[in-house]
């Protein structure tokens, strides 16, 4: 169910394929993709590696390209020896002026003239040294994760060696995501991810040169001569360059201004990829940025597995196998969606906070049934109904699975507030202190001897095939039948949005999470003449 | 404020367009002028504003900055009210296309709405 939501999210957010052109930076081709109908150009300058394909593979990256082609002409590229551009002698690297002089080139092709630089990570100098080069062709600048000299800010010449021995000698495994997101190492799709964009970006030689090459880099002599307006952004605990970094650039670069942010995360499309996204919209636009996704109040449930240290690997990791695949039976049952997960936590909302309680009671049940103990946390607040709840919602109800105990089902007051009169019963457990939160939330147990599962299965759910309208049941059997949206419009001279509308309405109307719930649905109701 | 002399008619726009003058093209507009952009990102219910001045020369720098051809055809003008359409394409091939509408007041323009689509 998690899979079916993030790749259909995916397809919504690719309506279409990027097409990757190719600019001649003296003899070498630098590949690049244009996105984007603003009135400025914004160009991206990736950090280590890139790979302009596999990009638009990753929620994240995808979700910050959209954001800033939503008000710009943003112009990506991969650098030379990177990902889609011409391979380069990794015995000979290009220097940070050549690179430099690749930005210039991509610019010409595309019809440039002046330009907002985004320079992230190791970009961030590469950004710097053009705006102080071509102050002319510079709008701004905005440095994400920056720095101006390797050794001082990112890692000392012993750490660089132990890093380039991992690169060389696992590269390709992911075995550098700790480096650089320690907070998704859990979350076995991003690592899969990385371990591709790895391979796809750079060759093991090249990789480590690369590193090599990096960490030569020491700007602070050109700082000075920047004259653009810059945006300086850093994450207070930033895993791979020390915020220090970003300081030292606020004192330096005349007409600069830094925002620190929450976080620890390096690469710029992991973590809170909309803050980011915002700030350098304000910059650049002067305007704020206006969420553009819909709202909605929700429960949220997050489920973990609790201690497991004395059960063995093998033995844990088939107990909480199973337990991850009954997790999405039970959140269906009691009328929810699975909605994410993160590393071993596993998050799930519902329309109210008394079906979040009961689905919470009864995993608790299952993991002990299973073999193992649960430890879980309810919250009710607004989220985007699209998508994983990536909010403060979500990450407030993650905190409060963290603080759960063994077999405990630990809710805001809100919870409990809001699920007054449904019979059930919880006790004070005092308050705590929240990150993000600016006072102490006060916090509930969930109390199961109160009859937490009901004696019968809810019936509020309106699963009724009656329910749907005649062309809604059409497009629910299509559905059945495998077909995509594009299909189903054809077939019932309808457009694309308007069967997309109906799909969401179907599954609005029969609570259930995904096209593939649909289609089960079509077939269990099945009748003579379809559902 | 600048080239205040230079009367706004089609044929001032076509030349200040077509010529990427960018200073030129901003002092056609009154100091409280709003220009409404309507285009894939923006849409008509949520069009994109740019209004006075100072951000609307920024938008004409932005777009004059681009080594791109741009070129006016139609030209409708009746009483304070003016139209046109503008051709352009980027040196990798991509096209856009604008048809605007103007409304004058006191020789400038006090509000413009672009419709614009893009090659993609």
């Amino acid at each position: 169910m998690v899979g079916d939501q993030k790749s259909s999210g995916r397809a919504d957010n690719l309506v279409r394929p990027i097409e990757t052109r190719y600019a001649l930076s003296g003899e070498v081709r630098i590949a690049y993709q244009v996105v984007g109908q603003g009135s400025f150009d914004l160009v991206f300058v990736p950090g280590f590696i890139s790979n302009l394909d596999l990009h638009w593979e990753d929620e994240g990256y995808t979700r910050l390209l959209r954001r800033l082609s939503a008000f710009s002409r943003l112009i990506l590229f991969d650098k030379r020896g990177t990902g889609l551009s011409d391979r380069v002698d990794v015995h000979h690297l290009p220097s940070l002026e050549t690179r430099m002089d690749d930005v210039r080139a991509v610019m010409d092709a595309v019809g440039s003239g002046r330009a907002a630089l985004l320079g992230a990570s190791e970009g961030a100098p590469l950004a710097m040294l053009f705006a102080a080069t071509y102050p002319e062709r510079t709008r701004a600048l905005a440095l994400y994760g920056g720095y101006a000299h390797f050794h001082k800010w990112v890692m000392p010449p012993e750490r660089l060696n132990a890093f380039i021995v991992t690169a060389e000698t696992a590269w390709g495994t992911g075995a550098t995501l700790p480096n650089f997101a320690p907070g998704r190492v859990d979350d076995a799709h991003f690592t899969q991810w990385w371990a591709r964009f790895e391979r796809l970006s750079a060759s093991p030689t090249a990789a480590a040169a690369l590193a090599r090459m990096n960490a030569e880099i020491d700007i602070r002599g050109v700082l000075a001569a920047i004259s653009a307006p810059t945006l300086l952004i850093h994450r207070r605990n930033d895993a791979r360059v020390d915020p220090d970094a970003s300081r030292f650039l606020a004192r330096k670069i005349p007409n600069a201004r830094l925002v620190e942010i929450p976080g620890r995360d390096h690469p710029i499309w992991t973590g809170d990829v909309d803050r980011v996204a915002d700030l350098i919209e304000e910059f650049l636009t002067g305007e704020r940025a206006v969420a553009g996704a819909e709202r909605v109040l929700a429960a949220l449930l997050v489920t973990r597995i609790y201690d497991t240290a004395r059960l063995g690997d093998r033995m844990w990791s088939e107990r909480s196998e199973h337990f991850h695949d009954t997790w999405p039976t039970l959140v269906a049952r009691h009328g929810g969606r699975c909605a994410d997960m993160h590393g071993e936590m596993m998050i799930s909302r519902f329309d109210g906070p008394g079906r979040a309680l009961r689905c919470a009671a009864a995993l608790r049940d299952a993991a002990q049934q299973i073999g193992v103990a649960s430890a879980q946390g309810a919250h009710v607040g607004e989220i985007e109904s699209r998508g994983a709840p990536a909010g403060l919602t979500g990450r407030v109800t993650i905190q409060l699975a963290a603080h759960a105990g063994r077999g405990e089902i630990l809710a805001s007051r809100l919870v409990a507030d809001l699920a007054v009169g449904s019979g059930l019963h919880f006790v004070d457990r005092g308050r705590v202190d929240i990150d993000e939160l600016e006072e102490p939330l006060a916090l509930v147990l969930a109390m199961s001897e109160q009859h937490l599962e009901p004696a019968c299965r809810p019936k509020t759910r309106a699963t009724e095939p009656a329910c749907l309208t005649t062309r809604e049941s059409e497009v629910v059997s299509l559905i059945a039948d495998g077909k995509s949206n594009a299909a189903i419009a054809a077939e019932l001279r309808l457009s694309e949005h308007t069967v997309k509308r109906h799909v969401a309405n179907i599954l609005l109307k029969l609570d259930l999470p995904s096209r593939a719930a649909a289609a089960a649905f079509s077939i269990r109701h099945a009748g003579p003449d379809g559902p | 404020m600048l080239t205040k002399t230079q009367t706004v008619d089609g044929a001032a726009i076509k030349k200040a367009i077509e010529g990427r003058d960018g200073k030129m093209l901003s002092s056609f507009y009154a100091d409280d002028a709003l220009v409404r952009v309507i285009d894939r990102n923006n849409p008509p219910s949520k069009p994109r504003e740019i209004r006075g001045r100072a951000a609307i020369t920024t938008f004409w720098d932005d777009i004059c900055s681009r080594a791109m051809t741009h070129k006016v055809d139609t030209t409708i003008a009746n009483g304070d009210s003016l139209a046109f359409t503008q051709a352009c394409a980027y040196p990798d091939g991509t096209k856009v296309f604008a048809a605007a509408m103007l409304e004058l007041k006191n020789g400038q323009i006090a509000r413009q709405t672009v419709v614009q689509a893009w090659d993609e």
